[in-house]
């Protein structure tokens, strides 16, 4: 009896790690696609479509984005810094004024001192890139860029972003319009 | 005996479906999430470095101007007819339109097809007259340039996809002009 029962406990019991390892090789890709860091600056927004520009393969390292929606919502990293529906459009240079300072005293790393006049402007040489939903109303973005424009801020390099693809069209097309 | 046989060939013949799960799960995982990764261009554009600086006029620079005026204001449609009219955040869904269209003028020249435009701009961009002097760098030449001015009504949409045509024609100073207008009706 005791002679069966060691047989038995002597014997290698074949654990299949196949399906353990699957599992966690769908778990690590879910969360890599799902969670990517890098796209936290970006808003669920539908860009116009590009025709001629290249894709931005490689983005600079150094490049505040800001999301405005068709409402004029401005949202920077997932915050909304500016909302006409909250605040009086008088009052979008001072909002904005703090995000750029904001950006020029923390985030940009290239600047360049400018005469004009008697005084001197600190101009940014970092690019901004304003990502802007295809049918927002350029209102908006001219505001944005009132702000940019200003001595304290002086963002003088924009980008506008493009899509490689028109969502909005394989939207309607699934709606069969 | 040919039994025992025929039970061991039932039994190599059992399919294992596991692998193939996996990997349809894999995929099926991989495309959802590809949506996310959409690439995105971008167009280079500049604007005014002095302005709010300096109460002296400035100085007058030889430059196209290209006005993008709205022709047509187009239908809003919403762009999920299935989902309710505010999203769980209370906010309004957004919307596309159809039937808006623009119109450009380049110069006096006025467009309402883009590509017309494009061959314009070429034409003008092989023109000796476009090349002017370099205001910031004293005895050097550069290549006209050019400045959007987005009249009342023009969405992002219009403005990115003439910035689009302008860049692929080969100007590479844009500038934006012209008034905000009054902000939008909501």
């Amino acid at each position: 009896m005791s002679s069966i029962i060691d047989d038995m406990a002597s014997q290698e019991v074949p654990l299949d790690m196949t399906p353990m390892i699957d599992c966690v090789f769908l778990l690590m890709i879910f969360f890599v696609l799902v969670i990517d860091l890098s796209q936290k600056d970006l808003e669920d927004l539908i860009l116009p479509k590009a025709v001629y520009v290249v894709a931005d393969d490689e983005p600079p390292s150094v490049r505040p984005i800001i999301n405005i929606g068709q409402d004029g919502r401005m949202v920077y990293r997932g915050n909304t810094r500016f909302d006409p529906e909250i605040h009086a459009e008088s009052t979008a240079p001072e909002h904005l004024r703090n995000l750029l300072v904001e950006w020029k005293n923390t985030i940009v790393k290239n600047k360049s001192d400018l005469k004009i006049g008697s005084r001197t402007v600190t101009l940014v040489e970092d690019p901004v890139l304003i990502r802007a939903d295809k049918w927002t109303e350029w209102h908006w973005v001219g505001v944005f860029m009132t702000s940019c424009s200003q001595p304290e801020a002086a963002f003088y390099k924009l980008e506008l972003a493009l899509s490689d693809q028109d969502k909005e069209a394989k939207l309607l097309r699934k709606q069969g319009r | 005996m040919a039994r025992s046989h025929l039970k061991d060939v039932q039994e190599e013949a059992k399919l294992d479906l596991t692998p193939m799960i996996d990997c349809v799960f894999l995929l099926i995982i991989f495309f959802l999430c590809i949506e996310f990764k959409a690439l995105e261009a971008k167009l280079p554009a500049y604007l005014p470095k002095d302005k709010g600086s300096q109460n002296d006029p400035a100085q007058p620079q030889e430059q196209l101007s290209i006005r993008i005026e709205v022709d047509q204001p187009g239908t809003k449609i919403p762009r999920k007819p299935l989902a309710p009219e505010v999203d769980k955040k209370g906010r309004k869904r957004t919307f596309a339109l159809t039937g808006h269209t623009v119109k450009w003028d380049v110069g006096p020249t006025r467009f309402t097809d883009i590509e017309r435009m494009r061959k314009e701009l070429e034409r003008i961009k092989s023109d000796p007259n476009s090349i002017v002097p370099d205001a910031s760098k004293p005895g050097q030449t550069k290549l006209l340039p050019i400045v959007i001015e987005p009249q009342q009504g023009a969405t992002y949409g219009d403005v990115a996809s003439t910035v689009d045509v302008v860049k692929a024609v080969g100007f590479e100073e844009i500038n934006f002009g012209g008034g905000r207008g009054p902000a939008p009706k909501r």
